[in-house]
Protein backbone atom coordinates (compact mmCIF):
# COMPACT_ATOMS: atom_id res chain seq x y z
CA UNK A 1 0.00 0.00 0.00
CA UNK A 2 1.19 3.30 -1.11
CA UNK A 3 1.07 5.36 2.21
CA UNK A 4 2.97 8.56 1.01
CA UNK A 5 0.72 8.80 -2.19
CA UNK A 6 -2.21 8.95 0.25
CA UNK A 7 -0.35 12.15 2.57
CA UNK A 8 -0.07 13.64 -0.97
CA UNK A 9 -3.95 12.98 -2.29
CA UNK A 10 -5.46 13.67 1.50
CA UNK A 11 -3.21 17.08 1.28
CA UNK A 12 -4.62 17.84 -2.16
CA UNK A 13 -8.21 16.52 -0.83
CA UNK A 14 -7.98 19.25 2.76
CA UNK A 15 -7.17 22.23 0.19
CA UNK A 16 -9.99 21.51 -2.30
CA UNK A 17 -12.59 20.99 0.65
CA UNK A 18 -11.11 23.84 2.26
CA UNK A 19 -11.75 26.51 -0.36
CA UNK A 20 -14.85 24.65 -1.58
CA UNK A 21 -16.32 25.18 1.87
CA UNK A 22 -16.29 28.59 1.54
CA UNK A 23 -17.20 28.70 -2.04
CA UNK A 24 -20.06 27.05 -0.81
CA UNK A 25 -20.94 29.96 1.34
CA UNK A 26 -20.19 32.88 -0.81
CA UNK A 27 -21.43 32.01 -4.12
CA UNK A 28 -24.61 31.04 -5.08
CA UNK A 29 -24.53 27.03 -5.68
CA UNK A 30 -27.63 25.60 -6.40
CA UNK A 31 -29.01 24.01 -2.82
CA UNK A 32 -27.51 20.11 -2.27
CA UNK A 33 -25.00 20.66 -4.32
CA UNK A 34 -21.67 20.38 -2.19
CA UNK A 35 -18.76 21.77 -4.58
CA UNK A 36 -16.21 19.89 -2.01
CA UNK A 37 -17.82 16.27 -2.59
CA UNK A 38 -18.22 17.01 -6.32
CA UNK A 39 -14.66 17.88 -6.70
CA UNK A 40 -13.31 15.29 -4.68
CA UNK A 41 -15.82 12.35 -6.50
CA UNK A 42 -14.40 14.05 -9.99
CA UNK A 43 -10.85 13.53 -8.69
CA UNK A 44 -11.69 9.67 -7.81
CA UNK A 45 -12.93 9.37 -11.47
CA UNK A 46 -10.01 10.62 -13.15
CA UNK A 47 -7.86 8.65 -11.26
CA UNK A 48 -9.83 5.14 -12.01
CA UNK A 49 -10.22 6.46 -15.44
CA UNK A 50 -6.58 7.54 -15.75
CA UNK A 51 -4.88 4.54 -14.00
CA UNK A 52 -7.66 1.92 -16.22
CA UNK A 53 -6.42 3.86 -19.45
CA UNK A 54 -2.68 3.69 -18.51
CA UNK A 55 -3.03 -0.12 -17.83
CA UNK A 56 -4.40 -0.79 -21.15
CA UNK A 57 -1.48 1.60 -22.84
CA UNK A 58 0.78 -0.72 -20.88
CA UNK A 59 -0.61 -4.18 -22.14
CA UNK A 60 -2.36 -5.35 -18.73
CA UNK A 61 -6.02 -6.05 -18.67
CA UNK A 62 -7.78 -4.53 -16.00
CA UNK A 63 -10.47 -7.04 -16.09
CA UNK A 64 -8.01 -10.24 -16.03
CA UNK A 65 -6.12 -7.83 -13.61
CA UNK A 66 -8.73 -5.45 -11.81
CA UNK A 67 -5.99 -5.34 -8.59
CA UNK A 68 -3.50 -3.50 -10.86
CA UNK A 69 -5.73 -0.70 -10.71
CA UNK A 70 -5.23 0.06 -7.33
CA UNK A 71 -1.15 0.52 -7.91
CA UNK A 72 -1.19 3.69 -9.01
CA UNK A 73 2.54 4.17 -8.62
CA UNK A 74 2.50 2.15 -12.17
CA UNK A 75 1.17 5.31 -14.14
CA UNK A 76 -2.14 7.18 -14.25
CA UNK A 77 -3.02 8.49 -18.01
CA UNK A 78 -2.85 12.51 -17.56
CA UNK A 79 -5.36 12.77 -20.69
CA UNK A 80 -8.03 10.23 -19.23
CA UNK A 81 -8.04 11.11 -15.86
CA UNK A 82 -8.55 14.79 -16.66
CA UNK A 83 -11.38 14.35 -19.26
CA UNK A 84 -13.03 11.82 -16.80
CA UNK A 85 -12.45 14.27 -14.02
CA UNK A 86 -14.08 17.26 -15.94
CA UNK A 87 -16.90 15.20 -17.09
CA UNK A 88 -17.49 13.64 -13.49
CA UNK A 89 -17.57 17.18 -12.23
CA UNK A 90 -19.96 18.63 -15.30
CA UNK A 91 -22.42 15.77 -14.35
CA UNK A 92 -22.39 16.32 -11.04
CA UNK A 93 -23.31 20.12 -11.58
CA UNK A 94 -25.11 19.93 -14.66
CA UNK A 95 -27.93 21.81 -13.85
CA UNK A 96 -26.33 25.31 -13.59
CA UNK A 97 -23.29 24.00 -15.09
CA UNK A 98 -20.99 26.94 -16.16
CA UNK A 99 -21.93 29.16 -12.72
CA UNK A 100 -20.83 25.80 -10.42
CA UNK A 101 -17.99 25.51 -12.61
CA UNK A 102 -17.01 29.03 -12.24
CA UNK A 103 -17.14 28.44 -8.27
CA UNK A 104 -15.46 25.26 -8.21
CA UNK A 105 -12.82 26.47 -10.21
CA UNK A 106 -10.82 28.34 -7.11
CA UNK A 107 -10.99 25.37 -5.04
CA UNK A 108 -9.82 22.74 -7.63
CA UNK A 109 -6.72 24.98 -8.35
CA UNK A 110 -6.44 24.89 -4.55
CA UNK A 111 -6.34 21.12 -4.38
CA UNK A 112 -3.84 21.10 -7.45
CA UNK A 113 -1.61 23.10 -4.86
CA UNK A 114 -2.12 20.85 -1.89
CA UNK A 115 -1.69 17.87 -4.35
CA UNK A 116 1.92 19.17 -5.70
CA UNK A 117 2.91 20.48 -2.26
CA UNK A 118 2.26 17.04 -1.04
CA UNK A 119 5.66 16.44 -3.01
CA UNK A 120 7.08 16.69 0.27
CA UNK A 121 5.63 13.48 2.24
CA UNK A 122 6.98 11.41 -0.33
CA UNK A 123 10.29 13.12 -0.98
CA UNK A 124 9.61 13.73 -4.09
CA UNK A 125 9.97 17.64 -5.07
CA UNK A 126 13.03 17.37 -7.20
CA UNK A 127 13.52 17.75 -10.83
CA UNK A 128 16.05 19.39 -12.97
CA UNK A 129 20.09 19.99 -11.97
CA UNK A 130 20.34 23.84 -11.05
CA UNK A 131 22.85 25.89 -9.42
CA UNK A 132 20.13 28.42 -7.71
CA UNK A 133 20.69 29.20 -4.46
CA UNK A 134 17.77 27.68 -3.34
CA UNK A 135 18.35 24.76 -5.44
CA UNK A 136 18.27 21.40 -3.36
CA UNK A 137 19.78 17.83 -2.95
CA UNK A 138 18.16 15.15 -2.21
CA UNK A 139 19.88 12.57 0.36
CA UNK A 140 22.94 10.85 -0.57
CA UNK A 141 23.24 12.78 -3.70
CA UNK A 142 26.04 15.86 -4.53
CA UNK A 143 23.68 17.18 -7.25
CA UNK A 144 21.87 20.30 -6.42
CA UNK A 145 18.14 20.30 -8.31
CA UNK A 146 14.85 23.11 -8.80
CA UNK A 147 12.23 22.19 -6.20
CA UNK A 148 9.61 21.69 -9.50
CA UNK A 149 7.00 20.44 -7.39
CA UNK A 150 6.82 23.19 -4.91
CA UNK A 151 7.11 25.83 -8.10
CA UNK A 152 3.92 24.23 -9.28
CA UNK A 153 2.70 23.97 -6.14
CA UNK A 154 3.56 28.08 -5.77
CA UNK A 155 1.58 28.63 -8.89
CA UNK A 156 -1.22 26.99 -8.38
CA UNK A 157 -1.84 28.86 -5.26
CA UNK A 158 -1.77 31.86 -7.18
CA UNK A 159 -3.91 30.99 -9.49
CA UNK A 160 -6.44 29.68 -7.19
CA UNK A 161 -6.02 32.97 -5.14
CA UNK A 162 -6.27 34.98 -8.32
CA UNK A 163 -9.84 32.56 -9.69
CA UNK A 164 -10.85 33.94 -5.72
CA UNK A 165 -10.31 37.53 -6.62
CA UNK A 166 -12.04 37.27 -10.06
CA UNK A 167 -15.14 36.90 -7.64
CA UNK A 168 -18.25 36.64 -9.84
CA UNK A 169 -18.05 39.59 -11.72
CA UNK A 170 -17.21 37.20 -15.09
CA UNK A 171 -19.66 35.75 -17.27
CA UNK A 172 -20.84 32.16 -16.68
CA UNK A 173 -18.04 29.53 -17.50
CA UNK A 174 -15.16 32.35 -18.33
CA UNK A 175 -13.67 31.24 -14.89
CA UNK A 176 -14.23 27.40 -15.33
CA UNK A 177 -12.10 28.00 -19.01
CA UNK A 178 -9.20 30.46 -17.11
CA UNK A 179 -8.65 27.28 -14.76
CA UNK A 180 -8.47 24.72 -17.05
CA UNK A 181 -6.22 26.73 -19.27
CA UNK A 182 -4.09 27.36 -16.13
CA UNK A 183 -4.09 23.92 -14.71
CA UNK A 184 -2.66 22.52 -18.28
CA UNK A 185 -0.40 25.87 -18.44
CA UNK A 186 1.82 25.64 -15.12
CA UNK A 187 2.04 21.61 -15.73
CA UNK A 188 3.27 23.18 -19.20
CA UNK A 189 5.86 25.57 -18.38
CA UNK A 190 7.14 23.64 -15.32
CA UNK A 191 7.43 20.16 -17.49
CA UNK A 192 11.15 20.56 -18.60
CA UNK A 193 12.15 21.17 -14.88
CA UNK A 194 10.55 17.38 -14.13
CA UNK A 195 12.46 14.38 -14.22
CA UNK A 196 10.60 12.01 -17.30
CA UNK A 197 10.51 8.88 -19.38
CA UNK A 198 10.32 10.38 -23.23
CA UNK A 199 9.12 13.80 -22.22
CA UNK A 200 5.60 13.70 -20.42
CA UNK A 201 2.56 14.13 -22.05
CA UNK A 202 3.02 17.65 -23.18
CA UNK A 203 0.63 17.31 -25.63
CA UNK A 204 -2.34 16.74 -23.28
CA UNK A 205 -0.83 19.69 -21.01
CA UNK A 206 -0.91 22.08 -24.50
CA UNK A 207 -4.54 20.41 -25.20
CA UNK A 208 -5.69 21.98 -21.82
CA UNK A 209 -4.60 25.27 -22.34
CA UNK A 210 -6.39 25.77 -25.39
CA UNK A 211 -9.37 24.00 -24.29
CA UNK A 212 -9.43 26.51 -21.66
CA UNK A 213 -9.00 29.36 -23.53
CA UNK A 214 -11.56 28.63 -26.32
CA UNK A 215 -14.10 27.84 -23.27
CA UNK A 216 -13.33 31.10 -21.85
CA UNK A 217 -13.87 32.96 -25.16
CA UNK A 218 -16.71 30.87 -26.32
CA UNK A 219 -19.05 31.46 -22.86
CA UNK A 220 -17.86 34.67 -23.26
CA UNK A 221 -19.18 35.70 -26.46
CA UNK A 222 -22.38 32.99 -26.00
CA UNK A 223 -23.24 35.10 -23.37
CA UNK A 224 -22.49 38.45 -25.36
CA UNK A 225 -25.10 37.08 -27.86
CA UNK A 226 -27.68 35.95 -25.53
CA UNK A 227 -28.18 39.82 -24.06
CA UNK B 1 -16.77 5.65 -20.88
CA UNK B 2 -17.49 2.08 -19.13
CA UNK B 3 -18.01 0.26 -23.19
CA UNK B 4 -14.61 2.07 -23.93
CA UNK B 5 -12.64 0.99 -21.07
CA UNK B 6 -14.17 -2.76 -21.64
CA UNK B 7 -13.75 -2.57 -25.13
CA UNK B 8 -10.20 -1.43 -25.27
CA UNK B 9 -9.28 -3.89 -22.03
CA UNK B 10 -10.31 -6.48 -24.42
CA UNK B 11 -8.22 -5.92 -27.41
CA UNK B 12 -5.40 -5.77 -24.58
CA UNK B 13 -2.24 -7.95 -24.71
CA UNK B 14 -3.38 -11.41 -22.85
CA UNK B 15 -0.93 -12.67 -20.06
CA UNK B 16 -0.91 -16.06 -21.77
CA UNK B 17 1.31 -14.67 -25.07
CA UNK B 18 3.29 -17.91 -26.30
CA UNK B 19 6.80 -18.00 -25.70
CA UNK B 20 9.26 -18.06 -28.82
CA UNK B 21 12.62 -17.36 -26.86
CA UNK B 22 15.33 -19.15 -25.40
CA UNK B 23 15.02 -20.04 -21.73
CA UNK B 24 16.02 -17.23 -19.38
CA UNK B 25 19.60 -18.15 -18.47
CA UNK B 26 20.45 -18.30 -14.32
CA UNK B 27 22.97 -16.48 -12.37
CA UNK B 28 24.69 -17.38 -9.20
CA UNK B 29 25.27 -13.89 -6.70
CA UNK B 30 29.04 -14.59 -7.50
CA UNK B 31 28.39 -14.62 -11.33
CA UNK B 32 26.19 -10.87 -10.70
CA UNK B 33 29.10 -9.59 -8.25
CA UNK B 34 31.07 -10.18 -11.63
CA UNK B 35 29.18 -8.95 -13.77
CA UNK B 36 28.75 -5.86 -11.51
CA UNK B 37 32.10 -5.11 -10.66
CA UNK B 38 33.16 -5.36 -15.08
CA UNK B 39 30.57 -2.92 -15.85
CA UNK B 40 31.72 -0.20 -17.65
CA UNK B 41 28.34 1.56 -17.38
CA UNK B 42 26.12 2.22 -14.93
CA UNK B 43 23.43 -0.17 -14.39
CA UNK B 44 20.03 -0.20 -13.21
CA UNK B 45 18.81 -3.60 -12.06
CA UNK B 46 15.40 -4.67 -11.37
CA UNK B 47 14.86 -7.58 -9.77
CA UNK B 48 10.59 -8.74 -10.62
CA UNK B 49 8.53 -12.00 -11.05
CA UNK B 50 6.04 -12.71 -12.91
CA UNK B 51 3.17 -13.14 -10.24
CA UNK B 52 4.06 -9.82 -8.53
CA UNK B 53 1.38 -7.05 -9.81
CA UNK B 54 3.46 -4.26 -8.99
CA UNK B 55 6.05 -5.69 -11.49
CA UNK B 56 3.59 -5.52 -14.06
CA UNK B 57 2.65 -2.01 -13.45
CA UNK B 58 6.34 -1.00 -13.77
CA UNK B 59 7.79 -3.50 -16.39
CA UNK B 60 6.47 -1.13 -19.75
CA UNK B 61 8.23 1.71 -18.00
CA UNK B 62 11.19 -0.20 -18.05
CA UNK B 63 11.20 -0.88 -21.92
CA UNK B 64 10.39 2.79 -21.99
CA UNK B 65 13.35 3.80 -20.19
CA UNK B 66 16.04 1.34 -21.72
CA UNK B 67 14.37 2.41 -25.45
CA UNK B 68 15.64 6.14 -24.32
CA UNK B 69 18.75 5.41 -22.38
CA UNK B 70 19.77 2.34 -23.30
CA UNK B 71 22.74 3.23 -24.72
CA UNK B 72 24.26 4.78 -21.93
CA UNK B 73 23.02 2.25 -18.99
CA UNK B 74 23.25 -0.95 -19.38
CA UNK B 75 19.52 -2.55 -18.05
CA UNK B 76 19.52 -6.06 -16.30
CA UNK B 77 16.59 -7.49 -15.08
CA UNK B 78 16.45 -10.80 -12.39
CA UNK B 79 13.86 -12.84 -12.10
CA UNK B 80 13.11 -14.23 -9.03
CA UNK B 81 11.02 -17.23 -7.05
CA UNK B 82 9.51 -17.71 -11.10
CA UNK B 83 8.87 -20.50 -13.47
CA UNK B 84 10.99 -20.45 -16.72
CA UNK B 85 7.39 -20.06 -18.58
CA UNK B 86 5.72 -17.44 -16.70
CA UNK B 87 9.20 -15.12 -16.70
CA UNK B 88 9.67 -15.78 -20.97
CA UNK B 89 5.65 -14.95 -20.78
CA UNK B 90 6.11 -11.59 -18.75
CA UNK B 91 8.91 -10.46 -21.08
CA UNK B 92 7.27 -11.28 -24.29
CA UNK B 93 4.26 -9.89 -22.91
CA UNK B 94 6.34 -6.71 -22.33
CA UNK B 95 8.35 -6.65 -25.03
CA UNK B 96 11.27 -6.43 -23.01
CA UNK B 97 14.09 -7.23 -24.61
CA UNK B 98 17.25 -6.14 -22.55
CA UNK B 99 19.46 -8.58 -20.82
CA UNK B 100 17.60 -11.08 -18.00
CA UNK B 101 18.70 -13.54 -15.23
CA UNK B 102 16.65 -16.11 -13.80
CA UNK B 103 17.52 -16.95 -9.96
CA UNK B 104 14.68 -19.33 -8.61
CA UNK B 105 15.68 -19.00 -5.24
CA UNK B 106 16.09 -15.06 -4.99
CA UNK B 107 19.12 -15.32 -4.06
CA UNK B 108 21.03 -12.29 -5.61
CA UNK B 109 18.29 -9.99 -4.07
CA UNK B 110 19.11 -11.73 -0.78
CA UNK B 111 22.76 -10.90 -0.83
CA UNK B 112 22.04 -7.12 -1.76
CA UNK B 113 19.76 -6.73 0.82
CA UNK B 114 16.75 -6.58 -0.68
CA UNK B 115 13.07 -7.62 0.63
CA UNK B 116 10.08 -8.94 -1.60
CA UNK B 117 9.53 -7.60 -5.28
CA UNK B 118 9.76 -5.54 -7.00
CA UNK B 119 12.94 -3.96 -6.51
CA UNK B 120 15.28 -1.66 -8.54
CA UNK B 121 19.04 -0.60 -7.71
CA UNK B 122 21.15 1.92 -9.30
CA UNK B 123 24.76 1.09 -9.44
CA UNK B 124 27.42 3.14 -10.54
CA UNK B 125 29.90 1.89 -13.72
CA UNK B 126 32.00 -0.25 -11.23
CA UNK B 127 29.57 -1.43 -9.04
CA UNK B 128 29.10 1.03 -6.15
CA UNK B 129 25.32 1.12 -5.42
CA UNK B 130 23.91 4.14 -5.36
CA UNK B 131 20.09 3.85 -4.61
CA UNK B 132 17.75 0.93 -3.76
CA UNK B 133 13.83 1.59 -4.58
CA UNK B 134 12.04 -1.40 -2.74
CA UNK B 135 8.55 -1.71 -4.24
CA UNK B 136 7.15 -0.57 -7.38
CA UNK B 137 8.74 2.43 -9.33
CA UNK B 138 7.24 5.56 -10.54
CA UNK B 139 8.33 7.44 -13.53
CA UNK B 140 9.53 10.64 -11.86
CA UNK B 141 11.28 8.17 -9.89
CA UNK B 142 13.34 5.87 -12.04
CA UNK B 143 14.17 9.32 -14.50
CA UNK B 144 15.51 11.43 -11.41
CA UNK B 145 17.94 8.08 -10.66
CA UNK B 146 19.07 7.41 -13.89
CA UNK B 147 19.95 11.35 -14.29
CA UNK B 148 21.85 10.73 -10.99
CA UNK B 149 23.34 7.76 -13.03
CA UNK B 150 24.19 9.91 -15.66
CA UNK B 151 26.04 12.61 -13.45
CA UNK B 152 27.75 10.24 -11.14
CA UNK B 153 31.43 10.30 -12.25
Amino acid sequence: MEFTLLWQAGLGIVATVIVARTQNRRVVVEPGVDLGDRLVGAAVAGLVAGRITAMILQGVNPILRPADILVVRGGVHTGAATMAALASLAWGLRHNLWRNLDAAAPAALAGLAGWHAGCVFRDACLGAASSLPWALAQSGSTISRHPVEIYAAGLYALAATASLLMGRGWRPGVLAGFAIAVAGGIRLVTQPLRPSIGGGPVGWYLAGVVAGIGISAWNRVRTAQAR
Amino acid sequence: MVALVVAAAACSADPAVPSNREPIPSLTVSEFETLLGSADQPLVVNVWASWCLPCRSEASLFRSAHVEFGDRIRFVGIDVRDSQAGGLAFLNEFGIVYENYFDPEGAIPAELGGFGVPLTYFFAAGGDRLFLQSGVIDERTLALQIDELLASP
